[in-house]
Formats: C-alpha cells, structure tokens, sequence
C-alpha cells in the first residue's frame, strides 16, 4: 500500500503545466520572426509614421524640425501627386488586365499534355523570376530608338516608317512600361492559374462530356466556377503588388517625361532620392500605406464571402 | 449508360492548330528579348551600333563578357560575389526563422494566432519604398551603411513573410499523428520537428528557400540605397551602376545581363515544380 503511493506520487513533478509549457514553446518559436520583422518592417513603418510629421530634407539640415500636419496638407495640394494616382490607376489596370488574359491563356495551353511540355513551362514562366532591373535594360535596349529591336521589327513589317523614341514620348512611355510590366508578369499568373487547373478533378470534365457538354460549356460551367478562388486571389495580390512596384519604372524611364510614367511609388522615391526630401518621402509612403490597408481590407471582405458561399 | 461522344470539331481545332499557335506565340513572346539580349551579348562595338540592324554577330566573342566581368569600374565578378553571399544568407536566416515560426503557427494554438497571420498576409501588401527612408536613417545610426548585414537584414523585411505564409500551408498538411508518436517514444518538440517533420516538408521547405534566395538575388532598391562603394553592390545595383557611367555599353551590359540571369534561371528549373504544387496546395484553402 505504502509503496504503491510512492509510486504513484509525481517524481519530478514539472514547474509548469503541460498547457503553460506548449504555449511558452509556441511564444519562442516565435521570437526570431518577431526581431527580424520588428527590426526590419515594424519599427521602420513606425519610424516612417514620425519622419512624416517632420520637416526633413537632407540638403537643408537647417530647416529641420517638426511641421505636424504640414506635409500632409502640401500633399493634398500637389497636383504631381494627384497625377501620379492616375498614373498608377493606369499602370495597374493596363498591366493586371493584360496579365491575367495572357497568363489564363498561357495557363490552358501548358496544362495541355504535349511532347516537351516541362521545357516549354521553364521557357515561358522565366520573365517572372529573373530580376526586375534585368527586366527593364532588356526592354530599355529593345525600345532604343536608333539600334532597339522594336523599331527595327515594325519598320521592316511595313507598320511604321519613322523611329519612334518610345521611353521618351509623353504619349508612348506609359504604354511602352505597361507592355514590359506584362511580359514580366504573365508568368505569375500562368503559375498561378496552372496550379488551379491541375487541382480541378478530371473527372468533372469526364461527367460534363459523357452529359453533352461543348469545350465552352465546360470551360465556363467548370473551368471559370472552379479557378474563381486562385483568380481572385492572384489578382488581388498582383494589384497590390503592380501598385507598390516601382524597379521597372525607375530603371527604365525615372518616372519622366514630364511625370508621364510617375506612379504613386515611384514618385515617393524620386523624392528621397533626387530632392533629398525624406519627410515628404515619408508622408507618401504612408499614403500608400493606408491605400493598400483600405485595398487590403476590402480584398479580405471579398475572400471571407467566397469562403462563406461554397 | 451513355458513352461520351468523340472529339469534336471544336475540340480538334483547339487540340489542334490552336494549340501549337498559342504555343509558339507564348514561346517567342517570352523567349524573344532573352534571345535579343543574348545575341547583343557577343556582338562588337560595331555590330551593335550598325544601321540596319545586324542580328547575328559575326562570331561568339566573349570579350563583353570578359570585359564586364574583369572591369575595374564595374567589377561584374565582384557583383556575382555579393549578390551570391547575401541572398545565401538570406535564404538560410530566413529559412531557419521562417521554419520556427511556420512550426509555431501550424501547430500551437495560442492567443493572438489568427493576428499573427494576418500580419504576415499584411507584410506582403507592403510598398518597399515605405521601408527606404526609415530603414536608412536605421542602418546609418547602426554604423551598417556599407556592409552585408544592412542589405541581409532588410531582405528579411520581404522574404521572411512570405516564407512563414508558405511553410504554414506545408506543415499543416503534415499529419499530427507522426509527431504525437515521436513524441510518445520520448522525441521532445524540437527534436519530433527536426526528425519527423522536416523530412517530410522538405520539398517545400527547399522551395521556399529557393524563393528567398531569388527574391533577394533580385532586389533592387535596398541594394542601391544601403551601398555606396563599388565593391559592395550587388548584381542589381550593378546593372544600374553601370548604366549611370556614360554612355550605355550595351554589349557589357548584355553580357551583364546574361551573367545576372543565368543562376535564377537554373534554380527555377528546379523550382517550378515544386512552386505549382505548393501554389495549388496554398491556393486552395485561400
């Protein structure tokens, strides 16, 4: 009886309870992320928050000081910077329209079964992984306008007679970065929407058939209704991702002619870079912050009705 | 029972000529400036600036590349050699915290878990130009302007959300059970995720540090603004550099270009199987 409750007493019996212990492994796992996102994206979003509310421009140290408000309201009242919304509204659209298409079709065609299909997809989804400043120099040679490619090409098809400068056209300059932003991102949504195909049961396809069902039919009967969750989230990520993206059009044409390609992002760099002018770069890239946010929460009403409904 | 009738007109057509139109057209859409460049890459001074064009060059020279990679003003072996030492170290740090964190999310359930996600959802929606100015002033009252660990630490700022969103789908897809078992026989937690759940996320662990390796070889911006000495740029920087120095030297440039691409071209290869899988696997619960 005695040596029975010895044994049955708790030996070592642990400090904290079982559920205290996972909670508290849990908690440090979490540390590393927590110091290197706190570090590098938490306390330089902060950071940004204050240096909007100063008067900061590196070549007038002696300005320096604390405005409030003040670089908000120049904002509200820079026409450059209600241009550069417009800019990025076309630059989006122009570019995630295109992408989508381009890619829905890239997509159907790699999901087909042909003879050297894997090497086909490694060819056609490259423009996606290689860097964005490569991206722009490959097309900056292409839309030269003495030596480029573009000319040459189109003159010799008869389209046009005279070269064209296309970076440095009020007109052409938008279109001509939209058209290099579309050939870097078509891949993106190929990815994307290729994964979805082959997730979509076969057999679907083998019921609709044996049913009746046209190739169109059973494109949108089944393809469309089955890809909808990946296309709007690949979409929504890509908006996001098109406006915050500033390497194309920095490279390629800084923005210029005449702000003729400056977007929202952009523009926020230019201003750190060529005015030096870090509290008004701050105010900015806090705009664009809060823009994503609205974008952010409105895309995740969005997801939360699709989950709702299926 | 009915049997499904046989292709169609439609279905021919498609299956058909439609098929490998698209196809060639999807090749030599995306093929055709690579081709371009790659061409530009052997060709002389001469043969690049020539009216009409020269598209073939007249032999496969590769001084351009020689030039650009032996260059006192823009050493190319000297760029290869930054951007390989930061974005490894940036694959194998964020890895390493990314799998911590992944575990963490997918398998304890503790206050403020869905908050937690929803940050690293949110952190991708990020502008990086939000992080420049602040970041800066932050390295440079760090004495870290200059060296590999400001541009390391600030990749960590993109490629370290996206890795935990990642390996979260991955881990849960790993049965409990496994674990519960490891554990049973006497595995403490970190010994059951290093023996029994990595093995099995491999593939997908190995993605997503791929993912961090190509996603820093490509940055730009940090690059840029955190260096000011030649001998510290990266690829990318390098590529900008060198476009700033006088006239453009395309046929550098292009052997530059060439020299950029290549690795992340042959990590891709390997990737894009794994990234359609892990893709549909994330995709489908949204």
């Amino acid at each position: 009886m005695a040596r029975e409750a010895t044994l049955a007493a708790p030996v070592a019996r642990p400090l904290l309870s079982r559920r205290a212990r996972e909670l508290l492994t849990g908690y440090l796992y979490l540390l590393p992320v927590a110091i290197a996102l706190g570090g590098t994206v938490l306390f330089p979003i902060l950071k940004a928050m204050q240096m909007s509310l100063y008067n900061h421009v590196l070549i007038k140290p002696q300005e320096y000081g604390f405005v409030g408000l003040a670089n908000y309201a120049r904002l509200l009242h820079d026409d450059v910077f209600w241009l550069t919304l417009w800019n990025s509204f076309l630059w989006v659209f122009g570019s995630v329209s295109f992408q989508f298409l381009g890619g829905f079709a890239a997509a159907l065609l790699l999901h087909q079964a042909f003879r050297g299909r894997s090497l086909v997809r490694t060819l056609t989804l490259l423009p996606w992984i290689i860097p964005g400043v490569v991206v722009a120099l490959i097309w900056e040679f292409i839309y030269q306008p003495n030596y480029g490619l573009l000319n040459d090409v189109l003159s010799r098809l008869g389209v046009m007679t005279e070269r064209v400068a296309w970076l440095s056209s009020p007109v052409l300059a938008m279109p001509a970065v939209i058209l290099t932003n579309i050939w870097r991102g078509v891949p993106f949504f190929a990815i994307m929407l290729l994964a979805g195909l082959q997730a979509i049961p076969t057999e679907l396809y083998e019921a609709a058939r044996v049913d009746g069902a046209s190739v169109t039919q059973r494109f949108w009967h089944i393809t469309v209704p089955m890809l909808r969750p990946i296309i709007v989230v690949a979409t929504a990520t890509r908006i996001v991702w098109t406006f915050n993206y500033a390497d194309l059009i920095f490279v390629m044409t800084s923005g210029g002619p005449a702000n003729a390609t400056q977007i929202t992002s952009t523009y926020t760099l230019m201003q750190a870079y060529s005015n030096l002018d870090f509290g008004y770069a701050a105010t900015l890239s806090v705009v664009l912050l809060l823009i994503m946010l609205g974008f952010t929460i409105f895309y995740l009403r969005i997801t939360r009705g699709l989950e709702s409904t299926t | 029972m009915r049997r499904a009738p046989g292709r169609d007109l439609a279905e021919r057509v498609l299956g058909g000529p439609v098929l490998w139109l698209g196809l060639a057209a999807l090749t030599l859409f995306a093929m055709l400036p690579f081709v371009w460049v790659f061409l530009a890459s052997f060709k002389t001074r001469a043969e690049l600036y020539a009216t009409p064009i020269v598209y073939l060059p007249a032999s496969l020279s590769v001084a351009n590349y020689v030039e650009a990679w032996t260059s006192k003003l823009t050493p190319f072996s000297r760029f290869f050699a930054n951007s390989l030492w930061v974005s490894s170290v940036t694959m194998v740090a964020t890895t390493l915290v990314s799998i911590l964190a992944g575990y963490a999310l997918a398998r304890f359930r503790f206050a403020g878990r869905q908050t937690f996600l929803l940050i690293f959802l949110a952190t991708q929606m990020f502008p990086a130009v939000l992080l420049i100015a602040p970041l800066l002033s932050q390295w440079y009252a760090l004495g870290l302007i200059d060296t590999y660990q400001a541009l390391i630490y600030s990749n960590f700022s993109f490629t370290v959300p996206f890795t935990v969103w990642m390996l979260v789908g991955y881990f849960e897809s790993i049965p409990l059970e496994l674990e519960e078992s490891a554990m049973l026989d006497g595995c403490n937690r970190f010994g059951a995720l290093c023996r029994v759940v990595l093995p099995l996320a491999a593939p997908g662990v190995a993605a997503t540090a791929i993912f961090a390796f190509v996603a820093s070889w490509s940055e730009l911006l940090f690059a840029i603004t955190f260096t000011s000495q030649t001998e510290m740029r990266t690829l990318s920087a390098g590529l900008l550099f060198m476009v700033g120095q006088y006239e453009i030297q395309w046929g550098q440039l292009s052997a530059g270009v060439i020299i950029s691409t290549v690795p992340v071209a042959i990590l891709f290869t390997y990737l894009q199987r794994h990234l359609i899988q892990g893709l549909s696997a994330g995709a489908v619960k949204g």
